[in-house]
């Protein structure tokens, strides 16, 4: 009756999965059997998180790749002969007030949390429906939104308008891929203790003032969003579709 | 459980289910006993709660039956009042009578209002009180709602309104219950194939209403819910709360 969190045979690609949540789901994947391509910016960064993947007898490929240089990642993906899961991961935030928002942030986070999730999402389900037995096996692409994908947050405006963005795309993508058997959800992670909140939460104010709009009263751990991303993964969620599993402690239920 | 990826796991948990001889219940009672936990049934038919408790037994977990109407009110409070173990609530038991709107009988708006909205509040309450009073340090409750818990389907509005309600209900539960650390969530299925919806499902215009509506051309599966239910049961989702896994194929991403 249970379907357990298993992706044997099934190959997966995480972006900016050198440090944070990428590096969580890449891990995470692999403890569940996959076996994970690893892209990043930073050599150091995926040297280290191959090296965990292979400790736990896991199997992973690294490539460094900027992801908003569309060139580079086409490259990457004609180096890979299968594809079924992608954790479209990559992406960045720089927190400003709406009428203070510098024209240079606002190009780069667009470019990065929506152009190139775009992108590489695209470029993977080219790849994804080429697999001639696609219809049986399935397929699933992760993107990785936020709570702030569903409501609204002070200083997160571009951020915001991203993550909108991502829920609807993954909404489009889903309706679309659907007669390939490829299954498009999301995850809206609350305030997770990665490297980038943790500088974030060295202002004390604002980690009070985080951690009293989450009814648990915790931050999420990066195992609790990489799990939830497994989950959508794995064939344990495969009539889940054109949805969001919401990790964030009730944050956006009130 | 690995570093990242944490284990759908129920092992020395108490889970009590109610409507749990007949299809989405009767799944979770098997699918939690699979992940090693205990299980209560409540059920209206004695001889269905001892065939699921031959299956149960065997998984070497414990169970116990309790033949009961859900409507019971005084009945039911008298048994959760008095269970000395209780983790997990699977609030399961509801009904339907599908009728077009100007043609609801007040018979009908009866019933469903009582099992799926008091029922589905009294013994939430009830087992909220009760894992409280057992010290528990966590406690999970999946209420079952529905795709009509999200948007709205023909012959459907006394449903509809009662799985809005179970939708608004489990936002305010987590809310209030999360400084218990109990976490309240819904899963929202498209119609399962069960044997309360066959009848359905033989129309040959209902099938392929079901079908036509749903993206990915699969019906979904009683395991499909039961596994959900479970991931949330378990502490692999110990930061999801007030939320909703939408298990639908893609029904209400259009």
């Amino acid at each position: 009756m249970l379907k357990k969190i298993n992706l044997k045979n099934k190959t997966a690609l995480v972006t900016g999965s050198g440090k944070g949540l990428g590096k969580a789901c890449a891990i995470a994947l692999a403890e569940a059997g996959a076996r994970v391509i690893i892209l990043s910016r930073t050599k150091s960064d995926l040297d280290k998180v191959s090296k965990i993947i292979k400790r736990t007898k896991g199997s992973s490929k690294s490539f460094v790749c900027d992801v908003t240089q569309l060139k580079e990642f086409k490259k990457i993906l004609q180096k890979i002969t299968r594809l079924d899961i992608l954790v479209n991961n990559a992406g960045n935030n720089r927190p400003e007030h709406f009428t203070k928002v510098k024209q240079e942030n606002m190009e780069y986070l667009t470019n990065l949390n929506m152009k190139a999730a775009f992108n590489v999402a695209q470029l993977c389900s080219q790849k994804m429906v080429k697999a001639k037995n696609r219809k049986k096996i399935g397929g699933s692409i992760i993107h990785m939104s936020s709570q702030l994908g569903k409501v609204g947050c002070e200083g997160r405006n571009v951020y915001n308008m991203n993550k909108f963005g991502v829920e609807g795309l993954a909404r489009g993508m889903a309706v679309e891929l659907a007669e390939y058997n490829i299954r498009v959800n999301t995850v809206c992670p609350t305030f997770v203790e990665t490297p980038m909140v943790k500088k974030f939460f060295k202002n004390k104010k604002f980690k009070k003032q985080m951690l009293d709009n989450i009814p648990l009263r915790r931050a999420a751990k990066e195992s609790d969003v990489a799990t939830a991303v497994a989950f959508l993964a794995a064939d344990s969620s495969e009539m889940i579709t054109g949805t969001s599993l919401v990790v964030d402690g009730g944050w956006t239920a009130q | 459980m690995g570093i990242y990826l944490k284990d759908i796991n129920l092992k020395g948990k108490t889970a009590l289910i109610t409507g749990a001889t007949k299809g989405l219940g009767r799944g979770a009672a098997e699918a939690i006993a699979e992940s090693g936990g205990n299980i209560i049934a409540i059920g209206r038919n004695q001889s269905e709660l001892d065939s699921l408790g031959k299956k149960i037994r065997k998984l070497k977990v414990k169970y116990t039956s309790f033949k009961c109407d859900v409507n019971n009110y005084n009945k039911i409070k008298n048994f959760i009042n008095n269970l000395k173990q209780l983790d997990v609530l699977v609030n399961n038991a509801g009904t339907n009578i599908p009728e077009t709107f100007l043609n609801v009988k007040k018979s009908s708006l009866e019933t469903i209002l009582n099992v799926n909205t008091k029922a589905v509040f009294n013994i939430a309450q009830l087992c909220a009180n009760q894992i409280i009073k057992l010290k528990k340090k966590q406690g999970s409750i999946i209420n079952i709602s529905s795709i009509f818990g999200l948007v709205a389907g023909q012959k459907r509005t006394v449903y509809s309104m009662t799985k809005f309600g179970v939708e608004g209900l489990t936002k305010g539960m987590a809310l209030d219950l999360a400084k218990y650390n109990i976490r309240v969530n819904s899963v929202c299925p498209n119609i399962v194939l069960t044997p309360r919806t066959k009848k359905y499902f033989d129309d040959k215009k209902y099938n392929k209403y079901v079908k036509d509506n749903t993206p990915i051309k699969k019906v979904v599966t009683i395991s499909d819910v039961a596994t959900s239910i479970t991931f949330l049961a378990s502490e692999a989702s110990s930061m999801i709360t007030g939320s909703s896994i939408v298990i639908d194929g893609g029904w209400t991403a259009k």
